[in-house]
């Protein structure tokens, strides 16, 4: 016969101070490792969710990304002409070249880092439908404008609506502020695909983004473009392209599991001298089971619920006190472009599941050995 | 110290309480040791008497931005600069992506005169400066490859659209970037790109300039004078000494810092909680037996000592042991090899030891204090009343 989880309840509620030790142990360890998650979660999808499906990437061969990639404007239309690039409202290619650069700028905090500007056409808009304009307008060729994500400007100097920022050879005004839903672009400043190239002296493209009619004509493209040996260039899927960049948290998730084994090695250790405790204390009690006809592995399971019960207990503990960094945005350096990546902490139900199936595996570990004594112990030691 | 016998036979009384107490302490001072060491590391890159005399020009806009060829001999002639080297990131790969590190084309000729920390013997070096297509490597980048003088290495070009192939001549060790780059020759470098471009623009150029200065006190100075020849011309610089650059690209990392000074709060409040229960369980056992103390005559000063005594010992072995391991263990491990390159070398200093046994008496004495302050305040009647 099973012993009531009550007894469990009750037994743990007499001992309270212990338990809440406990339960706040293990609890602090649980918001360590989900807040560790949340950030490699939240830095992930940064990337994985920029990119439209059907739309490719075109970069020179050999270049891992747009930073290091560049070649000839020459090239534009060969790619531009390619059956089976969609076609917009107005019957031209969905179709924009870009020029990648990197400016070193100061952030408000004093520090300097690396931001990504983009020079594109406001025509190839359509193609990042990520982002939306929340203050002022788009940029205009010929003026030196620029157009700076709502999380840059808040982050960086000089970058709100209507600041002038100094860079390569130009003041440039800010126009305009977007958002873009916690994407990659929300890394990056915008400007005039042309001013960019002067200002660089660099007339070339580092990318061009297209948008194929369908999977079979974005398959097409890409295999054209392929064997074309002339233009040397590769297209990627767009998906593909920024779901490669999330290595950018191979860091992170290294010193997460890093982190959840020592803790998880300490807290198990913790919870195992409080189930000790706990059993010792109540030998006169478990003997008194046995001695009305609980068998032994009634005993071993009551404890390991109980221990169960207590390490969960400090799983949603944990759990509530990192939910509060939900959203939160920070940012980290991207070493494939060398630019600053901006992302939310984001702690999804999945991640909280693995919270909890954490603090339950540290319980199971703790809870194993005390409960295992107590079911073995000899009635008539303990009866004496 | 009369009691310290005391202090250990009640400590070992219920030895596997201890030791799990114990173990428990030691686990999370062994991740507050890593964690402090590795941000100790990040904070403050190695420095070598001859890297404190290395200035950085870079580009202003960014060191993605080149600079040309001709600002060498300029940079030489600033008053106070007694050589300079450029430095171009080749940012290839190495058989595979994953595979990454720094591999730098420098001008050999007065490479060794800037960079007078890095060891190897005089022959690797003049096997170096004299084969157009040779390459050093540092020690810990060889020991991630298995690299041995004379092998090939092929560079596929990523950056830039032509390979390299490279033969190591040499091994280093020393030098503030803890032997984790490769450096070839530059020419070698503008030949490809002459062999694309033809000799128009794009060719002869470099990334960045690495100056010694002759002393660090000139380095202000120096600085300040080397960005003033470059103000005017369509490639201003940014000179700054090495120590700050290195900085600069860390912080970029992002708030590591707080990253990690979180996670070690956390962690510190943990343990006194983890500990603070078995004090508290041990103590409860005990109570008619410190009621006995008092009666033979012990004051209340003296039994909270004995139980602070016993958690403050308990926690500082338990915090040492953790740090040491952490010491040991980092010291002998092949970090490079183990990390892909990410990190190079996690020495534990003589003051991390010292803060994480600081964190142990912290420990011991929060722990214990409020069960122990309860214990020793007990009536001698009332606890020696008590029933286990």
């Amino acid at each position: 016969m099973k012993i009531p989880i009550r007894y469990n309840l009750g037994s743990l509620w007499a001992r309270r101070t212990s338990t809440l030790m406990a339960v706040l142990g293990i609890g602090f360890t649980v918001a360590i490792l989900v807040t560790m998650m949340a950030l490699v979660q939240g830095l992930d999808s940064t990337f994985v969710e920029t990119g439209q499906e059907n739309q490719l990437i075109v970069i020179r061969q050999g270049s891992q990304n747009e930073v290091n990639s560049y070649f000839s404007r020459e090239l534009f239309p060969t790619v531009k002409f390619l059956p089976g690039v969609a076609k917009g409202q107005d019957g031209e290619p969905l179709i924009v070249g870009d020029n990648v650069v990197i400016i070193n700028h100061e952030r408000l905090d004093g520090h300097a880092s690396n931001l990504m500007v983009r020079g594109t056409s406001v025509s190839g808009l359509a193609l990042r439908p990520e982002a939306k304009l929340v203050q002022g307008r788009w940029f205009n060729r010929g003026l030196r404008e620029i157009c700076a994500s709502q999380s840059l400007s808040k982050r960086f100097r000089n970058l709100a609506l209507g600041d002038t920022i100094h860079f390569a050879r130009s003041d440039w005004k800010v126009v305009g502020v977007f958002e873009a839903g916690g994407t990659a672009y929300d890394s990056e400043v915008w400007a005039d695909y042309e001013e960019i190239c002067q200002d660089w002296d660099r007339p070339s493209y580092s990318s061009v983004l297209l948008r194929a009619e369908n999977a079979a004509a974005a398959q097409d493209i890409r295999k054209r473009i392929a064997d074309d040996r002339r233009i040397n260039l590769q297209a990627v899927s767009q998906k593909k392209y920024y779901a490669d960049q999330t290595n950018t948290s191979v860091g992170i998730k290294a010193l997460g599991y890093f982190i959840a084994v020592i803790l998880g090695v300490g807290a198990s250790f913790a919870a195992m001298n409080m189930m000790y405790g706990a059993v010792m204390t109540r030998s006169k009690e478990v003997a008194t089971l046995r001695a009305i006809g609980f068998r032994k592995r009634n005993i071993l399971g009551s404890f390991m619920m109980e221990s169960v019960i207590l390490g969960l207990a400090g799983g949603i503990l944990g759990c509530l006190m990192a939910l509060p960094l939900h959203g939160i945005s920070s940012a980290t350096a991207n070493f494939q472009t060398f630019s600053e990546v901006l992302f939310n902490f984001r702690i999804t139900p999945a991640i909280m599941m693995r919270g909890l199936l954490y603090s339950a595996l540290v319980a199971v570990l703790g809870g194993y050995l005390p409960a295992r004594r107590a079911a073995r112990a000899k009635l008539i030691d303990i009866m004496r | 110290m009369k009691f310290l016998r005391l202090l250990f036979n009640n400590l070992l009384r219920n030895k596997r309480r201890t030791f799990l107490t114990l173990s428990s302490i030691a686990a999370s001072l062994f991740l507050i040791t890593t964690l402090l060491t590795v941000l100790h590391e990040m904070e403050n890159p190695v420095s070598t008497p001859e890297s404190a005399l290395r200035v950085l020009t870079r580009h202003r806009v960014s060191l993605a931005n080149i600079l040309p060829m001709s600002y060498r001999a300029k940079i030489q002639h600033v008053e106070g600069v007694e050589a300079v080297v450029g430095a171009m990131w080749f940012g290839g790969v190495y058989k595979d992506p994953k595979n990454f590190f720094a591999q730098f084309g420098v001008d050999a000729d007065q490479f060794f005169k800037v960079y007078a920390d890095l060891q190897m013997p005089e022959d690797q070096k003049q096997a170096y400066i004299q084969d157009r297509l040779g390459a050093i490597a540092g020690n810990n980048l060889a020991d991630r490859f298995g690299w041995k003088v004379g092998d090939k290495i092929p560079i596929q070009g990523a950056l830039f659209d032509f390979p390299l192939e490279l033969t190591l001549r040499g091994i280093y060790s020393g030098g503030s970037d803890d032997g984790s780059t490769l450096y070839f020759h530059w020419e070698y470098f503008n030949e490809g790109m002459k062999k694309l471009y033809g000799n128009g623009e794009g060719v002869n150029f470099t990334g960045f300039y690495t100056a010694r200065v002759a002393s660090a006190g000139r380095i202000p100075e120096v600085a300040e004078k080397i960005d003033a020849i470059f103000r005017n011309t369509s490639a201003p610089t940014k000179t700054e000494s090495e120590k700050a650059f290195v900085l600069g690209f860390i912080s970029m990392m992002g708030n590591i810092r707080m990253l990690v000074t979180s996670i070690c709060s956390v962690v510190i409040f943990t343990i006194v909680l983890v500990a603070a229960n078995t004090m508290a369980m041990s103590i409860r056992e005990r109570v008619r037996e410190i009621g006995i103390l008092k009666a033979l005559g012990f004051r209340k000063a003296q039994v909270l000592g004995l139980l602070l005594g016993e958690s403050v010992l308990l926690a500082v072995v338990g915090a040492l042991l953790g740090s040491l391991a952490a010491r040991v263990i980092f010291s002998g491990a092949r970090l490079s090899a183990a990390t892909g390159g990410m990190l190079t070398r996690i020495q534990v200093t003589p003051a991390i030891l010292a803060l994480c046994a600081g964190i142990g008496l912290l420990v011991g004495i929060v722990s214990a204090g409020i069960p122990a302050w309860q214990a020793a305040s007990r009536r001698v009647v009332e606890a020696l009343r008590e029933v286990d």
